[in-house]
């Protein structure tokens, strides 16, 4: 028997979904768990007229953030270049989703370098096999309104190039483990933010509310971020942490959550040429349940060192199912000292091809 | 197959403009692997560790001990796979490339079942008879 193909039956469950909604701004949403539950709530709070939604309540009062929840999404962060509205129209998202399940499904070619690597699909780590919440948006950032990073400031580039003559001195990416990025040492991966982004896969965080502290743990990889609301002073500027240090406060609904002291060795928005924001960076997130399944989650990067502008972005944090796997990353298993082996083989090798080239002149 | 009917109900896969390629180079595997030094081997599963950032499988192959990476086994063990799914045992044909230092090591491009079919542990590719 053959099965039916899981990301068909998918992309069909969300395209009910959206087709069944015309206010742009409600089309986050579907989500990969397809319940039909989710869309129909999802859908009477676009409905004109329809009570807001009001998030349950922990014991204490607060809106209740918590569970476990995915930000996997194929909305690029920066609007593509060849494309310049805000929205696709359902049809035209129906294609760009059979597109990437497409790419997702692609294997690579035997003896390139590509092919060097376990197969996605078969450790479950497809988006397509992902709990992903769906919109019509273009890009993640809504502002500025083409959807694109701002310009860079000049300071960037010359912390940029800074960066990158520090790099050079300090040798070769694999000449000792100290060179290697931060995410093949396990020490910060693209999930932990703030902001929260899309790790690849693994996107997946637990919040836990109690009384004065809300805590986000997030699966890719291990950070637990701890954010006091008890109104507290602002960290002395000379404490820097990977993760920041995040202070937040409830308006209304929405918890905001401010994060500074960072330590600039783990950029937001870097490529395009540069290298990201620095260690003076600002981060203000707002997290905001809007139906049983979904938390909308704004983010704004104010950081005048880097960009000519703040600028922010919106996705989205579908429920999903736990608990979380503790990632238990320790400098990438032993994929350091491999990759450590495989540099000094490789000189070896090239050493004795060279001597024998010497030897046979 | 009543959980891989609830699995295949469950998932609503997704498709924006894709990140994918980000997170199959986020690790060296070609630094790591020889391109040049393409296997196939076939060997029984000794022990599956499940652990991060990549899971390993212990196989013994014609008398020796392999080891062969393999991906996270985060998501799997979301839906429900345990490191005894694959029992002891298991005869599988492994795709792959052997590792630039020399050691009984290899990258595990495909995992192949002994009749053939490929080896899906999330029970959900998408698109793939099974």
């Amino acid at each position: 028997m053959r099965r039916i193909s899981a990301g068909a039956l998918a992309i069909a469950v969300a395209m009910m979904w959206l087709t069944a909604n015309t206010n742009a701004d409600q089309q986050a949403a579907g989500a990969s768990t397809a319940k039909p539950a989710a869309a129909s709530t999802a859908a009477k709070a676009a409905q004109p007229g329809a009570k807001p939604y009001r998030a349950p309540r922990t014991p204490d009062g607060q809106p209740d953030l918590g569970g476990y929840w995915s930000n996997a999404t194929y909305t690029p962060l920066e609007r593509a270049q060849n494309v310049t509205k805000e929205y696709y129209t359902p049809e035209e998202f129906k294609k760009v989703m059979q597109d990437a399940q497409a790419r997702d499904e692609t294997q690579t070619t035997p003896g390139t370098p590509a092919d060097v690597h376990y197969d996605f699909t078969q450790f479950g780590l497809d988006k397509s096999q992902h709990t992903i919440a769906q919109n019509l948006r273009t890009s993640q950032i809504i502002d500025p309104p083409d959807g694109r990073l701002p310009p860079q400031v000049p300071a960037a580039a010359a912390r940029a190039q800074a960066a990158a003559a520090e790099r050079k001195q300090q040798g070769g990416q694999y000449d000792r483990v100290q060179n290697m990025p931060n995410g093949s040492r396990c020490i910060i991966m693209g999930g932990a933010g703030p902001p929260l982004r899309d790790a690849g896969y693994n996107s997946t965080y637990h919040i836990v509310q109690g009384q004065g502290n809300v805590m986000i743990l997030t699966e890719m990889i291990h950070d637990a971020r701890i954010i006091p609301l008890d109104n507290r002073p602002a960290p002395p500027a000379g404490l820097k942490q990977w993760v920041g240090m995040s202070r937040g406060r409830w308006e209304g609904e929405t918890l905001v959550v401010e994060t500074t002291n960072f330590n600039g060795r783990n950029p937001i928005g870097g490529g395009r040429g540069g290298g990201g924001s620095s260690d003076a960076v600002k981060v203000t997130e707002r997290f905001t349940r809007i139906s049983d399944d979904q938390i909308e989650y704004k983010f704004t990067v104010d950081d005048p060192q880097t960009w000519t502008r703040p600028w922010t972005a919106l996705n989205y944090l579908q429920k999903t199912n736990g608990p979380i796997f503790e990632f238990a990353c320790h400098e990438t298993n032993i994929g350091v000292s491999g990759i450590l082996g495989g540099a000094r083989a490789d000189e070896k090798r090239a050493a004795e091809a060279a001597a024998a080239k010497t030897g046979s002149r | 197959m009543t959980r891989r009917t609830a699995l295949i109900a469950a998932i609503v896969a997704v498709a924006l403009v894709g990140a994918g390629s980000v997170a199959r180079a986020h690790h060296a595997f070609a630094a790591e692997f020889d391109v040049n030094k393409p296997i196939k081997f076939e060997g029984k599963l000794i022990k599956w560790d499940m652990v991060n950032p990549h899971s390993w499988f212990h196989m013994e192959i014609k008398g020796e001990k392999w080891m062969i990476e393999g991906g996270s086994p985060n998501q799997l063990i979301r839906q429900g796979v345990t490191s005894k799914t694959v029992p002891i045992g298991t005869t599988l044909i492994v795709e792959g490339y052997l590792a630039k230092d020399g050691t009984n090591k290899a990258v595990g491009r495909n995992f192949i079942l002994a009749d053939g079919s490929r080896l899906f542990l999330g029970g959900s590719a998408p698109g793939q008879p099974k």
